[in-house]
């Protein structure tokens, strides 16, 4: 069975290097965080007493301030960072996409990157080889496969760690603020990536500014703020439904 | 204590059961290192000969001009090299894996065998070129040649237990990139990797006594350079190893965690 429970997650930065706070309650009025002490060092609250509970088929979308700790929830459900305290439970394969560069050689072609991506995920050879083609096809890349990464715009680069990511099949996918670097066709493809995947009783939790993609992707929003959770709801499922279904 | 050490071997068998994307990695690394050069990694060689040459035909000495003193400075000088190389590159590791350690779950010990493998394929290089070394130093192949194996072996073996415990140490004090670059650079003098030791007194005595790296050049280099089988210094070199090891796994086992938000 697929799910995600957080049960009082918290988890806070350290600071170990010396910040400027001249005037601190100028410069943080409007960002979702706030930098705390604790013995002498400084400390970022980044989530505090976060807990909620998703099932298969949720699609989960972040939303908050810049700093408000969505990209910090979302590698927390990856398992990249531990949390302070609180226990994450976590059922199903989860993939993940983070920031372009994160987990891509700038000098490897693409065609490469994948491979790698691949056998980090822990495929074999011959299931990438296997899924190459349709990686391939699905960024629309094109002759591009074979060309160094860094050499890709912003949205190409977008593109390939998307199709690698969903090729897998996750059943749980976290994104954060990513297709948004695609261009219009390319977002709508995701988008019914995306249903597919939902429909598969998956898992997608997606942290975006994006209000129209939240919109036609997510079928409940959290918003967080300094790191708690301001508000959870579950949204009326019929517009995501009817979309699935067209 | 022993929940470290559970950790920890979670953390390696977990790396081991993933052993094809930190061979992948570690020829990406390779390739990178080497990219758009006409030699490619042949420049590995070319340096290591190129080194062992000024060496062996400058600073000619009625002292030195032997075979004997040729495989003693060019079997010295890889084990050195791969030593220096693999300390250094080690203490920035995590911070320089930061885009993987940020990105992906890999466990730790997956970017310490991929630096192992990296520092391996280097060493290959240079090991080539030390074999034509000695092949034309008139020494003669002798099957004596054959007790520096189980030296080798030992150092390959310490490798990934050395490899993390200086990244630990870069990971937590960021310093130690320069302490450790500045003891690397004097240890090239201080270790006997050119010079003999003939039971001279004074700095000598203590460079060659309590300098851990001796113990590590000797295992390969004696039974070739000498032609016998240095039980002292494969027995020290053994403990030293298992110390790092220790260390390695308690690291491993209490702070894997921790590293993400340090580098
Ligand atoms: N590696 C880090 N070290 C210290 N503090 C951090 C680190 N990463 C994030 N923070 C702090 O944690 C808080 C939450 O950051 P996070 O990146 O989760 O925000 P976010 O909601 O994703 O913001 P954005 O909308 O800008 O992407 C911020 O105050 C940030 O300063
Ligand atoms: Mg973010």
């Amino acid at each position: 069975m697929i799910s995600v429970k957080l049960d009082n997650v918290s988890l806070a930065y350290r600071l170990y290097e010396k910040l400027t706070l001249s005037a601190p309650d100028r410069r943080l009025g409007a960002l979702g965080g706030t930098i705390g002490r604790s013995g002498g060092m400084q400390v970022v609250q980044a989530l505090e007493d976060v807990s909620f509970e998703l099932k298969a088929g949720d699609r989960l979308g972040l939303v908050g301030p810049n700093g408000a700790g969505k990209t910090t929830l979302l590698k927390v459900l990856y398992g990249i960072y531990q949390p302070s305290s609180g226990t994450v439970s976590i059922e199903g394969k989860v993939d993940a996409l983070f920031n372009i560069n994160i987990g891509f050689r700038p000098e490897a072609t693409g065609r490469r990157n994948i491979v790698l991506r691949g056998l980090i995920s822990g495929w074999t050879e011959a299931e990438i080889e296997q899924k190459m083609p349709e990686i391939i096809t699905f960024s629309e890349l094109g002759d591009f496969i074979d060309v160094p990464f860094k050499t890709y715009s912003q949205g190409m680069a977008a593109r390939l760690a998307f199709s690698a990511a969903t090729a897998l099949d996750p059943e749980i996918l976290l994104m954060d603020e990513w297709i948004g670097a695609g261009d219009a066709a390319f977002q709508e493809k995701a988008k019914r990536r995306m249903d597919e995947l939902a429909e598969k009783a998956g898992i997608i939790v997606l942290a975006s500014h994006n209000e129209n993609l939240l919109e036609s992707v997510c079928t409940k929003r959290m918003t967080l703020k300094n790191g708690r959770v301001e508000s959870f709801i579950t949204r009326p499922t019929k517009k995501v439904g009817a979309r699935a279904k067209s | 204590m022993i929940s470290a050490l559970n950790g920890a071997l979670d953390d390696i068998s977990k790396a081991m059961r993933l052993h094809r994307v930190w061979i992948a990695l570690a020829h990406e690394d390779i390739g990178d290192q080497h990219r758009r050069t006409t030699l490619g990694p042949l420049w590995l060689l070319v340096n290591y000969l190129a080194f062992i040459g000024t060496f062996i035909f400058v600073f000619k000495t009625s002292d030195t001009d032997s075979a004997g003193y040729t495989a003693y400075a060019s079997i010295g000088l890889v084990v050195w090299f791969y030593l220096m190389e693999m300390i250094s590159l080690s203490v920035p590791l995590f911070s320089r894996e930061g885009s993987f350690i940020q990105g992906t779950r890999l466990p730790l010990f997956v970017y310490v065998m991929r630096l192992t493998v990296q520092c391996i394929i280097r060493a290959a290089y240079s090991v080539a070129g030390c074999i034509v070394i000695l092949l034309f130093s008139g020494l003669g192949i002798s099957t004596e040649w054959l007790l520096s194996i189980p030296g080798m072996l030992l150092i390959v073996l310490a490798t990934p237990a050395m490899v993390t415990v200086f990244a630990f140490l870069g990971a937590f004090f960021p310093d130690a990139q320069f302490i450790v670059g500045n003891i690397m650079r004097v240890g090239t003098f201080l270790t006997p990797v050119f010079w003999v030791y003939h039971g001279q007194s004074g700095i000598q005595n203590y460079a060659y006594h309590w300098n851990p790296f001796t113990y590590f050049l000797e295992v390969v280099r004696a039974p070739i350079a000498s032609g016998e089988f240095p039980m002292h210094a494969f027995v020290l070199t053994a403990y030293i190893s298992l110390a790092f090891w220790v260390i390695a796994l308690l690291l491993l086992g209490r702070y894997r965690k921790r590293v993400v938000f340090l580098i």
